[in-house]
């Protein structure tokens, strides 16, 4: 299965996204704070919702693009970054009545580190750690997984970081940003990604807007033979 | 356009490292359980050999230090670390023999386990450094105002947090003021309210595992540190528990602006959460733990958007990387701007940055979009230049400055295109290429000097390249830290 990640509103994008690759994605993945660079789901989650719907990609995952250097940084400052994104998830699913958890309880949480970014154990233990305990919305199922998208190969701390985490702070994913062969929604390469030694890379990044000259603001996602992003996203269990 | 190719570089690998070794007196374990990976900083610089050498250099090789910030590579469990690196004084064309292009062996260890990234001054005058050391009745914050021309302690202060438990994550961010001797402390507290044992589904099992979760609670504290008489007034504790404890802080000469978010709870009533925004920005006097105003903020929430104080007074916040919020010191009124210049969306977000400078316009940055701009705060942020130029690799990845400003704001410098890497040159006036410099390296950061010395930075080491103005190579430096900012 293929889908979108998008910096933009998906009620913005979907429709230039479908006539550039003719179909519809399976799931899109968008941007939560704490992204200070980015259009943020959790600003109008009702209409990016409606957006994802009508782009009959009612699957949303979601990523959170801190200021990368704090990465690099305390316990403190990963702490208070998942905590930030856990609740930019929940005032989400709060806004959009129809934004339901995955049928399997399990919504894969994306920390972004992009490849010149170094991530250090103290940042990530706690981030991590803080999504996976996080009791959501008071349900008492703890759904939230961390999972980390990076660039594997990078001579940069990612891999490295996350091989020595242990227990619920090992990552559940890796989504992988390259190679970068380009391809299209409906005809993705064979599968290819580049992996982390520790874990299962699930998610592949193999076309990017930049680098393929893709007119449409996103980038392309492939799932891993035999896994289903859709099943790790919030889904739309009818319009909003 | 000049363009260079670098001839040759002794690349002495390992010798110059900063030798960032920790040893167990330098790295105190200061209490257990989550967050517990504190330590106190080794800042005695003055008697480190390399700063002895620095200090009895006399060929005026070496002007000043500039401050690293990064993750040590030697596999320790270490946080955010800063090391100290000398670097050359701008050299004429005439000097660029190979042999001019050495290896700077001046990068010394400063500190380690910082509780938050390093900020500096506007006019780069100091660099203010946070550690935290739990102790039995609490919570020692301690700040560090280092200076840059001789890489030792110029002023430092501590405050208490009574009653914090060891297992508490304290975050601190220093904020300081334009034409104020103060520097504020936004503090905030998280610690464990309850602990009990859950069931998780294992993610590859899809088994239940049996464990303890956690629950916290964050709000938030204000410390102020004088910098003339070196005294800390606080801690004022303010009641915004339950908050997230990420926020945005900016001052102006008399008072601290500060955005925080109440943390969105299971029980909020409907009304609560069809609020667009959970934030509220309060208003202290400089020295005060009493907002005198405290009004709901627009979206979105505050935690690591740029942001800036204005020649008025007024508070800038670039958020979304498109737009401006300019925020009235006065009355908290916020006014939306657009830079039409960022306002295209791209799939992948992009660092941003915004600083203003000395004739109060300011400098924004947007690489990912290839473009920088010059803009009048005083005229709605009206673009009076506008620079592009082709998107560097990495363009959210650390260090977020990839382009930076010649002092006299003629020439603007940034990393060079994904393809070929190397740094370029533009004048801003014209917005062409005037200067560029490749030998195959990419760089990932770009920092200026006060003396207009460019440093960019690398993976591998040497991880520390300076260039003079007209991008002619200076020299390099090693360093164990995997390089996230500089300051």
């Amino acid at each position: 299965m293929t889908g979108y990640d998008t910096a933009g509103p998906i009620q913005d994008t979907y429709q230039s996204a479908y006539d550039e690759f003719g179909a519809s994605p399976d799931y899109w993945i968008r941007y939560f704070h704490p992204s200070p660079a980015a259009d943020l789901f959790n600003d109008g989650a009702v209409a990016e919702s409606i957006g994802a719907w009508e782009s009959g990609g009612g699957f949303v995952g979601c990523i959170s693009a801190p200021v990368q250097s704090r990465l690099s940084g305390s316990a403190a400052e990963g702490q208070a970054d998942a905590q930030a994104f856990a609740a930019a998830l929940l005032s989400a699913y709060h806004a959009v009545y129809p934004l339901e958890l995955p049928a399997n309880n399990q919504l894969y949480c994306w920390l972004d580190q992009e490849y010149s970014t170094s991530l250090s154990p103290a940042y990530w233990n706690a981030w991590a750690n803080y999504i996976a305990e996080r009791d959501f919305d008071g349900l008492g199922t703890y759904p939230l997984y961390p999972c980390l998208y990076c660039d594997p190969y990078s001579p940069y701390p990612n891999c490295t970081t996350i091989a020595k985490s242990k227990g619920v702070n090992v990552p559940s994913a890796i989504w992988s940003s390259e190679p970068e062969p380009c391809g299209s929604l409906t005809k993705p390469p064979h599968w290819n990604a580049d992996r982390c030694a520790t874990v299962p890379t699930r998610l592949w990044q193999f076309g990017e807007q930049n680098a393929c000259n893709f007119s449409a603001n996103v980038d392309l996602d492939a799932d891993a033979p035999g896994f289903v992003t859709a099943d790790y996203c919030f889904r739309l269990a009818s319009k909003p | 356009m000049r363009s260079r190719m670098r001839v040759s570089t002794d690349r002495r690998r390992g010798a110059g490292r900063d030798g960032f070794r920790v040893g167990r007196r330098e790295v105190l374990t200061g209490s257990v359980g989550t967050g517990a990976l504190l330590a106190l900083p080794n800042l005695n610089l003055g008697s480190h050999p390399a700063a002895k050498r620095h200090a009895a250099d006399s060929s005026g090789t070496f002007g000043r230090y500039t401050f690293v910030y990064g993750t040590p590579d030697l596999g320790k469990d270490l946080a955010g670390s800063l090391v100290a690196a000398s670097y050359p004084a701008p050299k004429t064309a005439s000097v660029l023999s190979p042999a001019a292009i050495t290896m700077s062996p001046r990068t010394i260890p400063v500190a380690v386990n910082l509780a938050a990234t390093p900020v500096s001054s506007p006019d780069q005058a100091v660099t203010a450094v946070a550690t935290v050391e739990m102790t039995r009745d609490g919570a020692k914050v301690k700040m560090v105002l280092l200076d840059p021309a001789t890489a030792k302690v110029a002023r430092q202060g501590s405050v208490t947090l009574d009653g914090v438990p060891a297992d508490a994550n304290i975050l601190v961010t220093p904020v300081f003021a334009p034409d104020s001797e103060v520097v504020s402390l936004v503090l905030a507290i998280t610690r464990p309210v309850t602990r009990r044992p859950v069931h998780k589904v294992h993610p590859l099992t899809g088994k239940p595992v049996p464990r303890l979760a956690t629950t916290w609670r964050s709000h938030h504290a204000l410390a102020y540190f004088d910098q003339r008489t070196e005294a800390m007034t606080g801690p004022f504790y303010l009641d915004d528990e339950p908050s997230l404890a990420l926020s945005t802080a900016a001052a102006s000469g008399s008072e601290l602006l500060l955005w925080t978010t109440r943390e969105p709870q299971p029980g909020d009533p409907a009304a609560v959460r069809a609020q667009a925004s959970l934030s509220r920005l309060s208003v202290f006097p400089l020295g005060s733990g009493k907002a005198r105003l405290s009004v709901p903020a627009p979206a979105p929430w505050p935690g690591g958007e740029p942001v800036a104080t204005l020649p008025s007074g007024d508070i800038a916040r670039l958020v979304r990387g498109s737009g401006v919020q300019v925020c009235s010191v006065s009355t908290g009124d916020v006014t939306e701007l657009t830079v039409a210049a960022f306002s295209q969306v791209r799939s992948r977000p992009s660092a941003v940055t915004m600083q203003i400078r000395p004739d109060g316009t300011a400098f924004l940055t947007k690489p990912g979009s290839g473009v920088a701009v010059i803009a009048d705060p005083a005229d709605s942020f009206r673009t009076s230049a506008e620079i592009r130029f082709p998107p560097p690799a990495s363009p959210l990845g650390a260090p977020w400055s990839k382009a930076v400003l010649s002092a006299e704001g003629e020439t603007m410098y940034v990393l060079g295109p994904a393809s070929s890497g190397g740094l370029s040159a533009y004048e801003v006036s014209s917005g062409k290429l005037t200067a560029s410099y490749t030998e195959g390296s990419h760089y990932y950061g770009l920092h200026q000097m006060p003396d207009g010395t460019l440093l960019a930075v690398q993976p591998q080491n040497p991880r520390l390249a300076f260039f003079a103005p007209d991008l002619s190579p200076l020299g390099a430096s090693d360093t164990d830290l995997y390089v996230s900012a500089i300051f």
